[in-house]
């Protein structure tokens, strides 16, 4: 619509990240460079992925309306990559537990959302045309951020070698819904026929429940010895 | 955060000036970026007439199109895009919007124009030249409906129609949930179109017997007319005048390849161009036959001029004339020709001779045969039309669209001006016979009224309906048949079969005084793209700073959680 417009969209997917960074005390810890770093490396996973998916999986011109769902979850088993890149990372960063994983998530979200939001905001956004899919994309950036947080917190735990046998099951399990939460929003919206709002709700409230049960495990692990 | 970045953009610039370059230019390049046409709803829109004639501006002046849209129910209409439909289109709500100053008018016809109920039709007809009598500054479209035009419209309404009457809260409700449309059309602005040529076409068929034959001048202009020039299809006028002299030339072509039926009359064929346009072809043929050249048909001996306009429909015939024929003449003869087979043969047919003088003071020559009568040459149109006037001469409701049931007599006939393939054959047959008789001297040679020159299968329906059919599957307005038109090289085709001597005759307007001028950008594609009000953008920007504040708080409270979290899972780990 306007430029107006775009400041406004910007503003809801980008200060989400800014008061996540200065609230969090990454500032303090002279982090900004682990973060470009790490954004650097969701680069290095993403070019790699990109690379394996052209490869190994080449475009499938289906039927129309037809949902391949075999396609789409061998697809996003792809995205395993970015547990891995999270982990190097993390590996590559020495500290605290939640500096570690705070770095990655928010290096890694934060080049996600320069890399893949930006550039749409920018185009879309200040066009004649007025659509909500720019306000609904600002508020899935937020949404991305804590499920990044989840997800390194996640990856954090399960390659700790202290953890202990009962706890191995559920951070397993998360990190498969973490993994494969893409791909279970892609069936619910196939299945339901949601609506954009209803699918955003539904993101945001999985998000909010798995980055719940992995901060209680969190907290349990970390006092627990 | 800001400060270490600086340094490394500061670092940056000094060290690499290649660097600089890549991020800098791709950087200057997205801002200054035109913005993308992505719109919600793209439809093609055609513009009204807009021309010059005799110096004098008619249609709609203006092209370019950027404004809001609105209904005629809106209170402001200034600068914005009005858009009505036809089935409620009413001439004092057009000339609201005009009056206000509205920046447009969007015009949306029905995409089956034959559907629509008599009245509105007739309607919109009287219009169309009202509309056009006077010069528009702003543009004037009209588009096709589909659904999503619909949409745009029925939204447009409510927003329009609900204004005024409400309180804030609800304006400002309102504001957030409505759509606005915003219409942008993509061409430029219209030009006025540098020497357009337009053609005409004539053709002949040589009498036998000697020299200084009389010569019988068929005339039809197959240019259509309407409101917009894209949806001037112009089935009745005049394509059926046409089909009928193309099927003329068939017929007496026929005739005259044999020895004991070729006839002592030259037969010339013209088909004219421009003639909704005071009949610019016809003019420069007759300036060409008889100012310049020595020797033409039409310079000597003339027997009559018989212009055939708008003959397609209608139990009635009219010979117009600009002066009533004298005995003895050959117009007379064919006057009582055309009384005499259309009393023996076709009963079902009324005939009458109407007389109107030539009127030099108006702009617009009534009839073709006034463009003779001015040269003197001995002229008459043939119409089903009682006067020059009706508005079926000038209609875009003038098409063929006939639903494949209604061709073959069954089913409702179409409300507006249309084609009805039995009735133009038979008035086809009426006037070859008339003609014949001319020709032939029958009447003198003593044979009875109701001899069949032509027997029924000469006068082919299906000729004439693919004919009709073929003039009317696209728009022939005269700014669109230019001299390159499949329509010109077609019609061509067709006369050579026929007739000897096919020549295309050209006009184009005088460089320095025009006679006419046409211009173009007649047919652009409309982008509607949804808007939202200014103050929608300030009241998201109040609920976005909320929503962050509230997500400030949270962030810097997530202690809390985490202590909650802690709580929760401390008895767990003591058990453990």
């Amino acid at each position: 619509m306007t430029l107006f417009h775009f400041g406004n969209c910007f503003a809801l997917a980008y200060f989400p990240y800014f008061i996540t960074y200065k609230c969090s005390g990454l500032s303090e810890y002279n982090a900004f460079w682990r973060c470009v770093q790490a954004g650097a490396t969701y680069l290095f996973v993403q070019l790699c992925k990109m690379l394996f998916l052209a490869t190994f999986f080449p475009t499938w011109e289906g039927g129309a309306g037809v949902y391949d769902f075999v396609g789409e979850f061998m697809k996003s088993t792809v995205d395993m990559a970015d547990l891995l890149g999270l982990h190097l990372v993390m590996s590559r960063n020495a500290g605290k537990g939640e500096y570690k994983i705070m770095v990655a998530a928010m290096g890694w979200a934060t080049a996600e959302l320069v890399m893949s939001r930006c550039l749409p905001l920018w185009v879309g956004a200040r066009g004649i045309e007025f659509d909500w899919k720019y306000i609904q994309m600002s508020f899935d950036s937020n949404i991305s951020l804590v499920h990044y947080i989840a997800m390194a917190a996640v990856v954090w735990m399960f390659t700790r070698y202290d953890l202990p046998k009962s706890f191995r099951l559920p951070v397993t399990v998360l990190l498969a819904l973490c993994v494969y939460k893409a791909f279970l929003m892609e069936l619910f919206v196939n299945i339901f026929l949601l609506g954009s709002w209803t699918v955003l709700l539904v993101k945001a409230v999985l998000t909010g429940a798995i980055s719940l049960c992995s901060l209680f495990l969190f907290v349990t692990l970390v006092h627990s010895n | 955060m800001f400060e270490e970045a600086s340094e490394v953009f500061d670092n940056m610039f000094k060290s690499s000036f290649p660097l600089t370059f890549i991020v800098f230019i791709p950087a200057v390049l997205i801002l200054v970026s035109p913005l993308p046409a992505d719109a919600a709803h793209e439809f093609t829109v055609y513009r009204m007439q807009q021309y010059d004639l005799q110096g004098q501006p008619y249609g709609t002046r203006n092209a370019i199109l950027n404004t809001e849209a609105r209904t005629v129910e809106a209170e402001v209409l200034s600068r914005r895009c009005v858009i009505m439909r036809l089935a409620d289109f009413a001439f004092e709500e057009y000339q609201k919007a005009l009056r206000q100053s509205a920046g447009a008018v969007v015009i949306i016809l029905p995409k089956n124009m034959s559907a629509m109920p008599q009245d509105i039709v007739q309607h919109f007809m009287e219009l169309e030249p009202e509309m056009l009598a006077t010069e528009t500054v702003v543009p004037v479209y009209f588009a096709m409906e589909d659904d999503e035009l619909l949409s745009i419209y029925t939204q447009t309404l409510t927003s329009s129609s609900s204004q005024g009457s409400l309180s804030a809260a609800e304006v400002l409700l309102h504001t957030a949930t409505a759509n606005g449309f915003q219409m942008v059309t993509s061409g430029a602005q219209s030009k006025a179109i540098s020497d357009w040529a337009i053609t005409s076409l004539e053709g002949r068929l040589a009498g036998v017997g000697g020299e200084d034959l009389p010569t019988i001048v068929v005339v039809a202009h197959y240019d259509s007319f309407g409101v917009a020039p894209w949806l001037s299809y112009g089935a009745d006028s005049n394509g059926s005048g046409v089909s009928m002299l193309l099927e003329l030339a068939r017929l007496f072509s026929k005739l005259y390849t044999y020895k004991r039926t070729h006839a002592g009359y030259n037969l010339l064929f013209f088909v004219s161009g421009g003639g909704k346009f005071n009949y610019q072809g016809t003019k420069r043929w007759l300036e060409d036959n008889l100012d310049h050249t020595d020797s033409s048909l039409l310079q000597d001996n003339v027997a009559f001029v018989l212009c055939l306009d708008t003959l397609g429909n209608g139990d009635t015939m009219h010979l117009h004339v600009s002066k009533p024929p004298k005995e003895g003449s050959p117009q007379f003869t064919l006057l009582k020709e055309l009384e005499l087979v259309s009393e023996s043969q076709f009963p079902d047919v009324k005939f009458s001779m109407v007389h109107k003088k030539i009127n030099l003071a108006d702009d617009m020559l009534a009839w073709e045969h006034e463009r003779f009568g001015i040269r003197r040459l001995p002229a008459f149109t043939l119409s089903h039309l009682a006067s020059h006037r009706l508005a079926q001469r000038a209609s875009i409701m003038d098409a063929r669209s006939v639903s494949p049931s209604s061709r073959h007599g069954a089913g409702e006939p179409p409300a507006g001006p249309h084609v009805d393939v039995q009735k133009l054959s038979r008035n086809t047959k009426l006037v070859a016979e008339a003609l014949a008789r001319v020709i032939y001297n029958l009447t003198e040679k003593g044979a009875p009224g109701d001899l069949q020159i032509f027997t029924e299968q000469m006068v082919q329906d299906e000729q004439l309906s693919a004919v009709v059919d073929w003039l009317t599957a696209q728009p022939r307005a005269a700014q669109l048949v230019d001299k390159d038109s499949s329509v010109v090289s077609t019609l061509e085709y067709h006369m050579g079969h026929y007739l000897k001597d096919v020549k295309r005759h050209y006009v184009r307007a005088d460089k320095r005084d025009p006679e006419f001028v046409f211009y173009d950008q007649l047919k652009q594609t409309m982008n509607a793209y949804r808007v939202k009000p200014a103050i929608f953008d300030l009241l998201l920007a109040v609920c976005i700073s909320g929503y962050l504040g509230v997500m400030y708080l949270a962030i810097q409270n997530f202690g809390l959680l985490y202590s909650v979290a802690r709580r929760v899972t401390q008895p767990k780990v003591k058990s453990h």
